[in-house]
C-alpha cells in the first residue's frame, strides 16, 4: 500500500487490516459525490457492510484487535 | 459508454504515472478548460466493491498527489461525458475555490475510542422493568436526547483540546462524536500543510501520551476526501441546489 500505512497509535495495532479499513473508509464514504451518481454493486457483504458502518466497523476491529493483543500478554 | 471518475484536479495535462483503475482498466485524462477528470472508460453500469477495485481508485488517486492536490471523488462515479461536463461547467467556480483550499495541503485522521466505566446516572432509570410501551419509548427518547447533547459537549471539548495540542497546524477540521452507554468513538479530520506531516505526528505522539484512557489511531496523510464534497458549499455559497 502506500504511506498512509505510516499509523501513529498509542498501542501497537495491526496496520494491515486498519489501513484497509481506513482506506474504504475514505473511498466508500468521502469524496466528491458527482449529481448523485454513485453506482456500486454488491460484490461480498462484509465489505458492503464495512462500507456503511466503517468507523464502528474499524473501532470494534481495533478493540478486538487490542483484546486478543491483551490476552496473549 | 460512461466514465469512472477518480477525482478532479487542476493544471495536470498529462500523466507521470499511474497505476491501473478499478477492474483493471487504463486511466485517462479528460480537460475541461483548466482542470482535469482522471477517469477509466467503462462499458459497465455499476462497480463491485472490492478490495481490489476499492484500493485501485485510491492508488489512482494517491498517485497525482505527487503533481498537485486533487479533489477525490467517491467511488463508484460513474457518469457519462456529458454528466461530467455539465457538473464541471456549473459547478466550475466551487471546484476552482475548493481547489484552492486544499493546494498544498493533505488530509490526517485522528481516531479515538474511550471506554466509559461506571454507569452515568443521568442516562439511567431505576425502574425500567415492567414499564408501559408509551413510558419506555419516552424514556429511550430522554436517553437519546441526553447523548446526543452530551456528544455535542464532547466535540467541543475534543476539538479545543486538539487546536491546544496541533494549533497553527490544522487548516480546517471536522469532527464527529457517537457515543453509546459504554463507549465513545470519536473521529478529527484535519487540513494541515504537506510539509507539516512530521510536525503533526510527531505533536500527536506528545498529546496521546497525555490522555492514557483513550484509545487512538492517527493515519495519514490522505488525499483530502474529507475535504472534498463541495456540495454543501455550492448551495450555501451560490443558491443553487
Amino acid at each position: 500500500m502506500s504511506d498512509f500505512d505510516q499509523i501513529l497509535v498509542g498501542e501497537e495495532w495491526e496496520n494491515t487490516d486498519l489501513s484497509l479499513l481506513e482506506t474504504l473508509d475514505h473511498v466508500l464514504n468521502r469524496g466528491l459525490v458527482i449529481a448523485g451518481e454513485i453506482t456500486i454493486a454488491v460484490a461480498d457483504i462484509d465489505l458492503i457492510f464495512v462500507g456503511l458502518n466503517v468507523m464502528v466497523s474499524s473501532v470494534e476491529t481495533a478493540q478486538e484487535v487490542l483484546r486478543k493483543r491483551q490476552m496473549t500478554e | 459508454m460512461k466514465l469512472y471518475v477518480y477525482c478532479l484536479a487542476e493544471g495536470v495535462d498529462r500523466l507521470h504515472k499511474s497505476p491501473r483503475g478499478v477492474a483493471g482498466t487504463s486511466v485517462q485524462i479528460v480537460k475541461f478548460e483548466d482542470l482535469s477528470a482522471l477517469v477509466s472508460v467503462c462499458r459497465s453500469e455499476a462497480f463491485r466493491v472490492t478490495r481490489k477495485n476499492a484500493l485501485a481508485h485510491h492508488e489512482v488517486v494517491q498517485s497525482i498527489t505527487k503533481q498537485t492536490t486533487p479533489l477525490p471523488a467517491r467511488f463508484g462515479t460513474l457518469v457519462t461525458v456529458q454528466q461530467l461536463q455539465n457538473y464541471v461547467s456549473t459547478h466550475r467556480l466551487a471546484i476552482k475555490a475548493k481547489l484552492a483550499q486544499v493546494r498544498g495541503r493533505t488530509e490526517m485522521n485522528v481516531r479515538m475510542i474511550e471506554t466509559i466505566t461506571g454507569t452515568d446516572a443521568s442516562y439511567e432509570s431505576k425502574n425500567e422493568n415492567g414499564l408501559g410501551p408509551g413510558t419506555a419509548f419516552l424514556l429511550e427518547k430522554r436517553k437519546k436526547i441526553l447523548r446526543d447533547e452530551a456528544d455535542v459537549a464532547q466535540k467541543k471539548q475534543l476539538s479545543a483540546w486538539l487546536h491546544e495540542k496541533l494549533g497553527e497546524l490544522i487548516k480546517e477540521e471536522k469532527i464527529s462524536v457517537v457515543s453509546s452507554e459504554t463507549v465513545i468513538l470519536a473521529k478529527a479530520d484535519h487540513l494541515i500543510e504537506r510539509a507539516d506531516v512530521q510536525k503533526y505526528r510527531t505533536r500527536m505522539a506528545r498529546a496521546i501520551e497525555e490522555r492514557p484512557e483513550i484509545r487512538f489511531m492517527v493515519s495519514g496523510p490522505w488525499p483530502p476526501y474529507s475535504f472534498a464534497n463541495i456540495e454543501l458549499e455550492f448551495s450555501r455559497q451560490f443558491g443553487v441546489t
